[in-house]
């Protein structure tokens, strides 16, 4: 870290947002709620008419809001990888931008739960997925991957939540002595009475190395259950022992992409670049390259594969996707993920701003078309060529995703309203500690 | 709190509270009903058991019987009459028969215009009408449909009284009748009896769609092409310009040019005689025809002529089938007369062409109905009686039908509602359903139907015998000239007569004069005419108790020895010429039939059996030419004639010639809330030329010229894929296997597999994760006969109608959300000559091993212990995976509240789960009907026999060709595990072992193979790893280990 940063300017410059926030985040936050709003007439009008409105296509059952569902849930697998794997393999290139993107992650992890809800045909019984003693004697299929979903969504949102605000307590308590009035209060609340103590630091570290631990093989659980939603069908193009290892990748690869389209305009907006540095986005972009690459073999793979069971119906899924009806999503999807990104080869490009937003947005489409390949181009060339279709979404599912997207920024955008979004502490950690004389020179 | 006392608060606090009650408890589902009890109970009605009532099909002018299901005083379901030649079964049309009763535009009494008159009023001016035109000097004409029984006797009646009768039906059978009288100088139509068949040439007849009395000849197909029953196969080779749903199921498809099938019939004729040594009395007629001609004349080479006549001499007996409605040309009777010529060179009469008095009544031509409505147009008719039909939109322009029928001073529809026909001066006196009305019909010598109220009548109308009867009393009052024919006033009484009963030339006894009403005219009429011929002469109140029971009294018998008398043949014409570089093929609609059922929207919403289009009208061309136009997908065609054009989707058929173009008919109305603007009049582009030697529409005489039109033509097919692309889900086998392994044997000779197999599994059979589910005393199972399917669709309507499956509207439909429980699939393989059109009716597949239960995560499906797929509609959430995993596509979904006229909630069974929106559903092998089966046995402490098995669901029983058998699996001696055991059993995708309930027999034919593994016996398939011997489609009662095939279904 750059040697002129002292611990009260680490303080002033990420807690400068905290009280000082331009019209500039009014005006996002109009725009958000109003996409939020758009979103919410759609399925307000989906709630009423019923799934019908969106563009459902027999035998394709599911859409984009499956899709969309898997894309937040991808996206939100970066947090926890860069702020509880990183951290335990000491991996200091965290620091800077490990805290948004766990706020990500939680947020991409509620966005990615309001889906459920949303593309079941019975909203108003979405809760019958939960198992609870009812009067009614119902209970739920354990077989079923999709409880395995609920379960694994709800373990990781709870965990990432407990262990993003583990990892806020002595920021947040930062932020409590700088406050006063009812804010204040609530910081203090949430600071759980942190005062920096040596014997508090000790429990502290050692409750962050646990849930980092924790958390750990969540962020491979977690994606590997969600794939199972396919691979556990007997669906061709679907059916498949490849796919959680793909799955993880994918995700990893999207999020990373995701922390890199969210943390540039952050950095620039709050005058951050100290913290977070030209060098972060250079290891999440080459964590995009190493990731980005399994995905490329794995896509590989699944043709290999498909092409060598000798399985017809596999086989013609796959021929489909290049072929078909679904030719221009393959092609958005290879473009996007195995093709555009090897340009961050190029040091130049990986350590160039633009190169690096442009790019992390152009992953995030690819990853986001690769699962409308995979659930869309499936289901639409399944066993019976007599049930063949192709299936076009409306605007009620674009203007649910778009509402999703809302969803995400309005959370993220009250996050970094509220909360440092760069880990105070930990940066701290990284300066030279102040001498008595040089902090009195400071000030 | 200044201001705010204690009772303002309260006041305040009930009125916030109670609007939050208000806002809370809003209720989405229906409000709550009051149940009230009967005032006087009516005898024998159990509520909730229904009733059943033998009646009569007025789908079309077959007349076939049905049974009419009666629960809680409405009709809810029909089926075909098992007591009936035909029957069982039912097919599609004789359905929509039934749900046009509850149509929703339906006029409650009579109308006159815009007003409504009472009953009193409405005959009253039918007298009137009657009285005056006659006054004047002017005519009384009937134009109506075909009609047989006490309807055409009371015609009768009124023609002594002075009216011109003309029965005409656009699908008609004008020239074929015509052909009997020029060839035998019979008055009737031969009765092609096709079960004993080695051979069926067929020159475009729609024997298993549209033709006149095509349900007989659908199940004597289907027992023709059966190798267990009569240890052959039947071939089937059809000689037309277009395939059609009848044409799809034959081995060899020749595409002959258009109007040259009377030459290739004649040359057939002729090369058959020359292998036969025909010397009978046509054989001078032989001498002067050229093969060589003829093969020229029509595309057809010499040396197919000879192998077709020879496929024919070569078999005892064979059959040719004349010409249908879309190929006939102007010279219809031409062609006719050279397939009888055919069957009477092969010696076919009497065993496959049989005569025995079958026709639909009087039979006049569309010469007829021309020059009456001309003498209309010229103000000649005073009243004009109009039955059934709709000319302004069934006749081609060239009539100028509204025209004419404006020129009349009075006309009176018989009809529901107003149609395309209905002018301001209309009287329309609606004559009810066939389900609400006494009625009966006579279409064979020895056979009639009676038609009796199975419900009260839903709106306020009054049957066409009903009015007949008194118009009949008003203005042609009883003068019984003969005291033999005196009307008896009492069955019992009744005095024997040996009267030889000819439905054709039915006698008119005056005995509207004494009857006071039309159920009893009819009792009456059957006491003289009908009872007298039972052999026995059962006592005659009984015998009526028993005829109203079974609703068919059928004497068989009666066949009359047809000997040839033609000396020359009609001139075979030529192709048609000029206007156009397409031939245009306007052919029925194999489910609107000439457009009487286009207002039905379940018929206009399944899918034609050939393009799986629906809701509206497209053409037919070769892709070939599409290709040549430019044609997308979406593009509309204009195709146009010297009459005019209409502008249409398309549909790339390769079962067209290149030079032909084929129009499907029976859209364009103008009138009706489904009908109403839908598609185009195909009629329209004919020229209206005629068959000169029986008067009949030239079908076949007009041409066409086509052009892209852009646009969006809004038609797609329900079908995605136009074949099976290699795969075996509908399979063929040759005709050799099938004989030569016929039931009983262990091999399976179908291979159904895809994809390699391990061989640890191959030689232990497929390893399952989960056990076996236990089904302790029935494992219910279904058979479909590929071999017997037709992909008429007759199962898919009667399952929706049993079902309460909705309609749901083209725009929904072509998002492919049909909510049909089964879904007939069509693959179209083969090219040329060998066109292969095969059909594969989908149903949920109700599998033991099923890939949809173990992923529901709220437990709406399971297996349950009678082996089926179980669904808990009110449990399911709607996540959609079970479908998404259903290797079969089974599944429907509610996308939403399906909505439909409030008259249809009528026609709804009442023993279904309602479905709500956002559930999914899917066929259960009629649980409700089980379920009450199985009630009904337990009572006498017994299992469901197979006899009250086999046809127990709604498919089964509606199959015209016994296609379709349920069963108990676990029922050794039942029937369908004989089917499920036999050589041609195959499961689909057995290769997942999903161990499914359901069985497909493959189908026997004479194609080439299409892909690899036709014909199987020998393992392979596109995989040539496969062993045959693997997998639930290769049963083999020797392979028991854990291997589920040992049972077949699981």
């Amino acid at each position: 870290m750059s040697s002129e940063l002292s611990y009260s300017r680490v303080n002033r410059d990420v807690m400068r947002p905290l009280f000082d926030m331009g019209m500039h985040w009014y005006g996002l936050v109009g725009l958000v709620v109003l996409g939020l709003a758009w979103g919410g007439y759609c399925w307000g009008i989906q709630l009423v008419k019923g799934l019908g409105v969106a563009g459902y296509h027999p035998p394709v059952f599911w859409g984009v809001y499956i899709t969309t569902f898997v894309f937040w849930i991808g996206i939100g697998h970066a947090g926890t990888l860069i702020s509880a794997i990183l951290f335990l393999t000491r991996s200091r290139w965290r620091t800077g931008i490990y805290r948004a993107a766990e706020a990500m992650t939680i947020f991409a992890v509620m966005t990615a739960a309001l889906f459920p809800a949303i593309h079941v045909g019975r909203a108003w019984q979405a809760y019958w997925l939960f198992p609870y003693p009812n009067q009614r004697q119902l209970w739920q299929n354990f077989k079923s991957p999709l409880m395995w979903d609920v379960f694994a969504v709800s373990t990781y949102f709870t965990v990432s939540t407990v262990f993003f605000f583990i990892g806020l307590i002595p920021d947040i308590a930062a932020v409590r002595d700088t406050t006063k009035g009812i804010t204040g209060k609530l910081y203090t609340a949430m600071a759980l009475g942190w005062r920096g103590t040596d014997r508090q630091w000790r429990h502290y570290m050692a409750a962050y190395g646990f849930f980092a631990a924790l958390a750990t093989p969540l962020v491979l659980s977690v994606h590997s259950v969600v794939s199972w939603d396919f691979a556990m069908a007997v669906t061709p193009g679907w059916h498949s022992t490849l796919f959680p290892p793909y799955f993880v990748a994918g995700a990893i690869f999207s999020g990373c992409a995701m922390v890199i389209t969210l943390m540039l305009p952050l950095a620039k907006a709050f005058k951050l670049e100290e913290y977070i540095h030209v060098w972060h986005f250079e290891h999440l972009a080459k964590l995009c390259l190493f990731t980005g690459g399994i995905l490329t073999y794995a896509y590989g793979t699944e043709y290999f594969i498909a092409w060598y069971s000798d399985n017809p119906y596999e086989w013609d899924v796959f021929v489909d996707r290049v072929v078909g009806k679904y030719w221009w999503v393959f092609l958005t999807m290879v473009l996007c993920n195995c093709t555009i990104p090897l340009l961050w080869w190029f040091k130049k490009i990986r350590t160039s701003m633009m190169g690096l937003f442009v790019i992390s947005i152009i992953i995030n489409i690819g990853m986001w078309f690769e699962r409308f390949n995979i659930i869309a181009s499936s289901l639409a060339h399944s066993f019976d060529p007599g049930a063949w279709v192709y299936y076009t979404p409306t605007y009620i599912e674009w203007g649910i995703m778009i509402g999703s997207f809302a969803w995400f920024f309005l959370w993220f955008l009250l996050f970094v309203k509220i909360m440092p979004s760069v880990a105070i502490a930990e940066v701290k950690e990284t300066l030279r500690p102040p001498l008595k004389h040089e902090e009195h020179a400071a000030k | 709190m200044e201001g705010i006392n204690r009772r303002d608060f309260l006041r305040a606090g009930a009125v916030a509270s109670t609007a939050a009650t208000a806002a809370c408890t809003y209720d989405y589902k229906v409000p709550a009903e009051k149940v009230l009890p009967y005032v006087a109970n009516p005898e024998n009605v159990q509520p909730g058991l229904a009733s059943y009532y033998a009646g009569l099909c007025n789908g079309c002018a077959t007349a076939c019987g049905l049974v009419a299901r009666n629960k809680d005083g409405r009709v809810v379901h029909v089926e075909g009459n098992p007591d009936h030649p035909s029957g069982p079964g039912l097919c599609a049309r004789g359905h929509f028969d039934f749900v046009a009763a509850y149509g929703p535009d339906r006029i409650d009494g009579p109308m006159l215009g815009n007003d409504k008159l009472t009953w009193d009023d409405a005959t009253s001016k039918l007298v009137e009408a009657w009285n005056s035109a006659v006054a004047a000097g002017k005519g009384v004409a009937w134009l109506g449909q075909y009609r047989t029984g006490s309807v055409a006797a009371l015609l009768g009646a009124l023609a002594g009284a002075g009216l011109r009768r003309v029965h005409f039906e656009p699908v008609g059978v004008e020239s074929l009748l015509a052909a009997s009288r020029r060839a035998f100088g019979l008055d009737e139509l031969p009765v092609y009896e096709l079960a004993e068949a080695r051979t069926i040439v067929s020159f475009g007849m729609d024997f298993l769609g549209t033709a006149f009395g095509s349900m007989a000849m659908t199940k004597g197909w289907a027992r023709a092409k059966d190798p267990a029953q009569g240890k052959f196969v039947a071939r089937t080779v059809a000689i037309t310009p277009r395939v059609g749903q009848s044409e799809s199921q034959a081995d060899h498809w020749i595409a002959a040019r258009p109007g040259s099938e009377a030459k290739v019939a004649l040359a057939i004729a002729k090369l058959a005689s020359d292998a036969k040594g025909y010397q009978g009395p046509a054989a001078g007629l032989l001498a002067g025809i050229d093969v060589a001609a003829a093969a020229s004349a029509s595309d057809v080479s010499e040396d197919k002529l000879r192998e077709i006549a020879g496929w024919l001499a070569g078999a005892e007996p064979s059959v040719v089938l004349p010409g249908g409605n879309a190929n006939a040309g102007a010279d219809a009777t031409a062609l006719a007369v050279a397939t009888l010529l055919c069957n009477e060179v092969l010696g076919n009469l009497g065993r496959t062409v049989v005569f025995r008095g079958s026709r639909p009544g009087q039979v006049n031509s569309y010469a007829d109905a021309k020059a009456l409505l001309d003498d209309c147009k010229a103000g000649k008719i005073g009243l004009l009686l109009v039955d059934g039909l709709d000319p302004a939109h069934g006749l081609p322009a060239d009539a100028d039908a509204a025209g004419a029928l404006a020129a009349v001073d009075r006309v009176v529809q018989f009809a529901n509602s107003g149609n395309d026909s209905t002018n301001d001066k209309t009287l329309i006196l609606p004559s009810g359903s066939g389900l609400e009305q006494w009625s009966d019909a006579s279409t064979e010598h020895g056979l009639h139907v009676l038609g009796q109220p199975a419900m009260v009548s839903l709106k306020d109308s009054r049957g066409l015998g009903e009015v007949l009867l008194g118009l009949a009393k008003a203005v042609a009052p009883a003068a019984p000239t003969d005291p033999a024919t005196a009307a008896p006033t009492d069955p019992a009484t009744a005095a024997p007569t040996d009267a030889a009963t000819d439905p054709a030339t039915v006698v008119a006894v005056p005995i509207h004069a004494s009857a006071t009403n039309f159920a009893e005219y009819i009792r009456l009429r059957w006491a003289a005419e009908v009872w007298p011929t039972v052999p026995g002469r059962p006592e005659a109140a009984s015998w009526w108790r028993e005829v109203q029971a079974k609703g068919v009294v059928h004497v068989p018998g009666g066949n009359v020895a047809a000997a040839w008398v033609a000396t020359e043949l009609p001139a075979a014409g030529e192709a048609p010429s000029g206007g156009g570089k397409h031939t245009l093929v306007v052919y029925p609609s194999p489910l609107l039939h000439d457009g009487r059922w286009a207002n039905v929207p379940w018929a206009q919403e399944l899918p034609d059996p050939i393009s799986t289009f629906f809701w509206g009208t497209w053409v037919e061309i070769h892709p070939d030419t599409a290709a040549e136009l430019g044609l997308g997908e979406k593009d509309l065609v204009e195709v146009s004639t010297g009459q005019g054009s209409i502008k249409v989707g398309w549909f790339g058929s390769k079962g067209v010639r290149k030079d032909v173009v084929a129009v499907i008919a029976g859209n364009g109305k103008k009138t009706g809330l489904y009908a109403k603007g839908r598609g185009a009049n195909a009629v329209s582009l004919l020229a209206g030329a005629t068959d000169s030697a029986s008067g009949a529409l030239a079908w076949l005489s007009t041409q066409a010229n086509l052009k892209r039109a852009g646009g969006d033509s809004g038609v797609h097919p329900l079908c995605g894929n136009l074949d099976q692309a290699g795969r075996h889900l509908a399979n063929n086998v040759s005709v050799k296997d099938a004989l030569d392994k016929l039931e009983g044997e262990a091999a399976s000779i179908v291979a159904v597999h895809h994809v390699p197999i391990d061989e640890r599994v191959v030689e232990n059979g497929p390893v399952d994760m989960f056990p076996e589910p236990q089904h302790p005393t029935y494992r219910f199972a279904i058979n479909f006969d590929l071999n017997a399917c037709n992909g008429c669709g007759a199962c898919v309507v009667a399952c929706a109608l049993e079902n309460n499956t909705p309609f749901i509207g083209p725009d929904q439909m072509r998002r492919g959300r049909t909510m049909t429980w089964i879904r007939m699939d069509r693959f179209w393989e083969g090219e040329g000559e060998n066109q292969d059109v095969r059909y594969l009716p989908a149903v949920c597949q109700q599998c033991s091993h099923a890939p949809c239960e173990g992923v529901c995560p709220v437990l709406a499906t399971y297996h349950n212990l009678d082996g089926l797929n179980a669904m808990i509609y009110n449990r399911c959430v709607g996540t959609r995976y079970c479908a998404n995993n259903c290797p079969y596509a089974a599944r429907r979904f509610n996308y939403h509240t399906w909505e439909w006229p409030e008259s249809y909630h009528l026609m709804l069974n009442p023993d279904i789960s309602s479905r709500e929106m956002g559930v999914m559903e899917k066929c259960t092998f009629c649980v409700q009907r089980l379920r009450y089966a199985k009630d009904s046995w337990r009572d006498v402490h017994e299992t469901v026999p197979d006899s009250a098995l086999q046809k127990i669901t709604a498919c089964a029983a509606a199959c015209p060709s016994n296609a379709i058998v349920f069963g108990n699996w676990k029922d050794a001696d039942g029937a369908v595990r004989k089917k499920g055991e036999s050589p041609r059993s195959y499961t689909l995708l057995g290769e997942l072992n999903t161990k499914p309930g359901v069985r497909y027999a493959a189908r026997v034919s004479y194609h080439q193979p299409v892909f690899g593994g036709h014909g199987g016996g020998h393992g392979g398939g596109d995989h040539g790893e496969a062993p045959a011997e693997h997998g639930a489609g290769h049963s083999s009662p020797s392979k028991k280990a854990g291997h589920g095939t040992a049972e077949g279904v699981h």
